[in-house]
């Protein structure tokens, strides 16, 4: 029924129309009340979040349905306009103004005003000089150490301190310095290679007992977990980016965009079997920083 | 097309499907026959060629003395064992063999001695599925993906985890077969594989999709797709329903 109809029509098709109407809103009220009162039964009785969620959306439904067609059928349709006063200035506000405006333009002419002005930026200029002292390159040798000392025991994320028999062969362990668990600059790659297939270089020599190797778990290229261990190859590599480190080779880079290769933590054995670390990193870990030589 | 056609054409083509899938059914029974054959025959006839009779390893293929009855098993009831060739890539298959066949396949295998980890037998009653999600992201993720799809690695790749038994999630974690490292007790102690075998079951291989219709597990793409067409679409429709004037 289009509003041009209603309007030529006779005042009891008017009355009519909104007869409907209100049933219909009733009638969306009423869907209302029940839904909600079936959602209050089936939460008593257990619940079911699925249900629950379509009786709720019933009743809100229900609810929404009733006010749209209670105010697109029931309530007074616009457009209804008001008047509005004179927007223009009087004389007397436009002089006050131009009086208003001459007045700021003495300013000025203050002289103690202006210079207290200038010396509060000369001030504040000079406080944002000093801060600039701290962005200075001194890291104090923070980037290139990590907890890791001579003597220090491998100990799982949760404080567990391995041993070798606990490491099987082609096994993967991510070991952290005994009492700096979780520490994310010691975090290292523990794995276990056929001591056959090791050919370690000069210096390394006694790294890797037993064929237990160890490095460390930050990418040289931007710094990801390096976990992926590929036991049939022999490589390490980093799910970010996809770089693959040898670890017969140093764990040097074989793909993708690392340029360095993964630091090694030589490797002891105590008698108790347990692994402990010879000393550091064999260089610093992560990627590559500004004054990194 | 007239109507009649249409469903005569329906009905024929339900006949051929209903008369493959009998054909298909008969040929799968009839080859069970070589599950009589002792193992050691099919041990000759099948694997000795790469493994040696022995199980002492050839040029074409690794020794079996002391990988342990895990990775025997793994390997048989997985299908990646026995190869066409030695060249082919191990990858899951349906098993050359029935489970007894393979059960005393096992068996032959470990009388070459050497010992090696036993069959596990994980138990998924009590375990800890958070416990199990956490060890799953920090130790499977990498490789095999947060929802066990798995995932490419270099010249390699991780398979998904949605067929993988109970028992064979345990036997791999064990083992570390092929390019997978193993987890030994270092890395995952009995219980927490525990856990991670019972996430894997149950939360990986069968979820159980509070949210309604899962979508084929498409993934967060699919369902914003949904939720935008079907949603906003919805919600657009009841804007013009409200501002709607007579």
């Amino acid at each position: 029924v289009s509003r041009q109809g209603t309007e030529a029509a006779q005042p009891d098709a008017i009355v009519a129309a909104e007869r409907r109407a209100e049933r219909r809103a009733a009638l969306a009220f009423l869907a209302c009340a029940a839904a909600a009162g079936a959602l209050a039964v089936v939460y008593w009785r257990g619940g079911n979040p699925r249900v629950e969620g379509i009786l709720l959306g019933l009743a809100l439904g229900g609810l929404g349905v009733g006010f749209v067609t209670m105010g697109q059928r029931l309530l007074p349709q616009g457009p209804v306009e008001q008047e509005r006063h004179e927007l223009s200035a009087t004389e007397v506000e436009e002089d006050e103004l131009e009086e208003e405006f001459e007045r700021a333009a003495s300013v000025g002419r203050r002289r103690l005003l202006m210079s207290a002005l200038a010396a509060a930026v000369a001030g504040l200029g000079a406080a944002i000089l000093f801060p600039i002292r701290s962005l200075g390159p001194k890291e104090g040798g923070t980037l290139s150490r990590t907890p890791w000392r001579p003597g220090m025991r491998l100990v799982t994320d949760d404080g567990r301190p391995v041993t070798v028999a606990a490491v099987p062969a082609n096994g993967i362990v991510t070991v952290f310095p005994e009492g700096h668990a979780g520490s994310a600059d010691g975090q290292a790659v523990l794995v276990r290679v056929d001591p056959g297939v090791l050919a370690p270089k000069k210096g390394r020599e006694d790294w890797s007992p037993q064929g237990l190797l160890a490095y460390s778990k930050v990418c040289t290229h931007a710094g990801c977990p390096v976990g992926l261990y590929q036991a049939e190859t022999h490589q390490l590599l980093c799910p970010c980016h996809q770089s693959a480190f040898d670890i017969l080779d140093e764990a040097k880079p074989v793909f993708g965009p690392a340029a360095r290769p993964l630091p090694q933590l030589p490797l002891s054995v105590d008698a108790e079997g347990v692994l402990r670390a010879q000393g550091d990193f064999s260089e610093p870990i992560g990627p590559a920083w500004w004054n990194r030589r | 097309v007239p109507y009649r056609f249409r469903l005569s054409a329906l009905c024929i083509l339900g006949f051929v499907a209903v008369g493959l899938m009998t054909l298909r059914a008969s040929a799968q029974s009839q080859e069970q026959p070589q599950a009589q054959l002792d193992p050691e025959h099919i041990y000759l006839r099948d694997c000795a060629t790469c493994h040696g009779a022995s199980g002492r390893g050839t040029n074409r293929g690794p020794t079996l003395i002391g990988v342990g009855k895990a990775s025997a098993d793994y390997q048989l009831s997985t299908g990646r064992m026995p190869l066409e060739s030695p060249d082919e890539p191990s990858r899951r298959r349906k098993p050359a063999y029935s489970e007894e066949t393979i059960a005393a396949l096992v068996d032959h295998v470990a009388t070459f001695g050497g010992g090696g980890p036993e069959i596990p037998k994980p138990v998924l009653e009590g375990a800890d599925l958070g416990l199990g999600g956490e060890l799953f992201r920090q130790q499977c993720a990498a490789c095999h993906s947060w929802s066990g799809t798995g995932g490419a690695l270099l010249d390699r790749e991780a398979p998904t985890l949605y067929q993988s038994t109970p028992v064979q999630t345990a036997e791999a974690i064990l083992v570390g077969p092929g390019t997978m490292p193993a987890f030994g007790p270092a890395a995952l102690d009995d219980e927490q594989v525990d856990n991670l075998v019972a996430y894997v079951e149950e939360s990986i291989r069968h979820p159980r999709d509070r949210g309604g219709s899962p979508l084929w597990h498409l993934g967060p793409l699919a369902e914003g797709g949904v939720a935008f067409v079907l949603g906003l679409g919805g919600i657009m429709l009841i804007i013009r329903w409200i501002g709607e004037r007579e």
